[in-house]
């Protein structure tokens, strides 16, 4: 702390509300239990969700994400929006839409000045989308929760992974989004974390060489035929700098690591939701311990603010945009690796077959290459 | 900045151009690094202690097309960031 102000305030709370999910999503980095229709998810408790809010505003807090599991499956959903109302935070939810009935997206939008919602829809049709989700009439259910956001005056945000499986329907999905009046859409790479680990090795992902080209594709020609806003979910390294700087510009759309704590669905402090797997990010009980001590004491937190803009390794620590990318996730790269500075796995296979983009390396390294 | 001064860039900064006009501004010593601009890329690429704000202001003009009126005083405030930052100094 200097000067009474904290260093770095934690700016966002990531809420994973309901242990289980209504859908058995094959790429789940989280991995949630499934809940069949009628299930009731076990979720964060009202009163301790209040408690969290009071003291992250001391520390800086702004704004919330509702994450899963699925959020909107919490049995308190509608208590938890008046307090963000009533706390007049920013409010970002990430659903799949299924329960998003128009009493819950007009909660949703009145709950905040700045709702944002993304809602997954992983094919533009339903054989596509519901061979990725599991769930028969999933499909429907989504496209009729992004309407009803839609109708509430929303612009919902459509996230869709893309892999071997609907890699055709990137521009149909686009189409569609159009068609039911999204506001963007945003393509994601299936992560190899939890489930995603078996879709990578059964290779239904894509390869390096074709995930690139995608990404070019989406920056330079398919965003150029749509009016929406189009995110392709590769590391800065590969995004153009006119599309993160400039008045234009949509800026990093990074995980802002550094000013972010995770809260689990028992009450748990994490890193973000990697901690429902990697036990040793998770940080203690929020009825126990207090979140100042949290925020400021815990030795993880502590490194990862002293180490990155020194300790990066492999491409990363030669990437001149590691300063504002910090390792694209750091939670996916220690999930592989057990390290906080190991490098993006889309970075070093980029890397390897030829394709890292040489003016955003350091001279160094590419005077080493030329000799 | 005054109108006789010669903007000198530091030359041990590494301005890395891209397909698109833009670049990467990046500072070895710090390991800082900015994203540029086209019209900023330009002015960069000037500033070698020969050309006066005049100069380039001129340059610029035959190089882009519906330049706004106020261009010079944009000019001029990119070039005075710089020297703030310590990435460029003055030729007298």
């Amino acid at each position: 702390m200097e000067n009474g102000k904290l260093n770095y305030p934690l700016r966002s709370l990531y809420f994973y509300l309901t242990e289980g999910c209504n859908l058995k999503c094959r790429h789940c980095w989280i991995a949630p239990k499934y809940l069949a229709p009628g299930k009731v998810a076990q979720g964060l408790d009202v009163k301790l969700f209040q408690s969290i809010i009071n003291q992250a505003k001391l520390l800086g807090l702004g704004s919330v994400k509702f994450t899963g599991g699925e959020p909107l499956m919490h049995p308190a959903i509608f208590e938890l929006l008046e307090v963000v109302c009533n706390e007049e935070l920013d409010l970002n939810v990430e659903t799949n839409g299924i329960l998003c009935t128009s009493e819950l997206a007009e909660a949703l939008k009145g709950a905040s000045k700045n709702t944002f919602v993304s809602v997954s829809l992983d094919g533009a049709d339903a054989d596509t989308h519901e061979w990725v989700r599991g769930v028969t009439g999933s499909f429907e259910a989504a496209l009729d929760g992004i309407r009803n956001l839609v109708h509430a005056g929303l612009k919902p945000q459509v996230i869709m992974t893309i892999m071997q499986r609907n890699k055709n329907q990137m521009e149909a999905m686009v189409r569609l989004a159009e068609q039911i009046g999204a506001g963007s859409v945003k393509f994601n790479l299936v992560q190899p974390t939890e489930r995603g680990v078996a879709m990578h090795e059964a290779m239904e992902t894509l390869p390096i060489e074709e995930l690139v080209e995608l990404g070019n594709w989406v920056e330079h020609t398919l965003s150029a035929s749509t009016n929406i806003r189009l995110v392709y979910s590769h590391p800065l390294a590969f995004r153009p700098l006119g599309k993160m700087f400039g008045d234009k510009g949509d800026g990093w759309g990074l995980c802002g690591i550094l000013g972010i704590l995770g809260v689990l669905a028992d009450g748990s402090y994490a890193w973000c939701g990697i901690g429902e797997s990697v036990p040793e990010l998770v940080f203690g009980h929020a009825a126990i311990k207090r979140l100042e001590k949290v925020w400021l004491e815990t030795n993880v937190l502590e490194n990862l603010r002293e180490g990155f803009a020194t300790k990066l390794e492999g491409v990363c620590a030669e990437c001149l945009l590691k300063g504002i990318c910090l390792g694209t996730c750091v939670a996916q790269n220690y999930y592989r690796s057990k390290s906080l500075w190991s490098a993006n796995w889309y970075c070093e296979g980029a890397r390897k077959a030829g394709l890292f983009p040489e003016t955003r390396l350091k001279p160094k390294v590419v005077k080493e290459k030329n000799l | 900045m005054k109108s006789d001064d010669r903007p000198l860039a530091d030359p041990m900064l590494v301005l890395r151009e891209e397909f698109d006009d833009w670049a990467i501004l990046f500072d070895p010593d710090t390991g800082d690094s900015f994203g540029v601009n086209p019209v900023s890329v330009f002015i960069f690429k000037h500033l070698d202690g020969r050309n006066t704000l005049d100069d380039i202001m001129h340059k610029l003009s035959v190089e882009c097309e519906d330049a706004p009126d106020d261009a010079e005083q944009y000019v001029a405030e990119f070039i005075d960031s710089l020297v703030q930052k310590g990435f460029a100094g003055f030729e007298q």
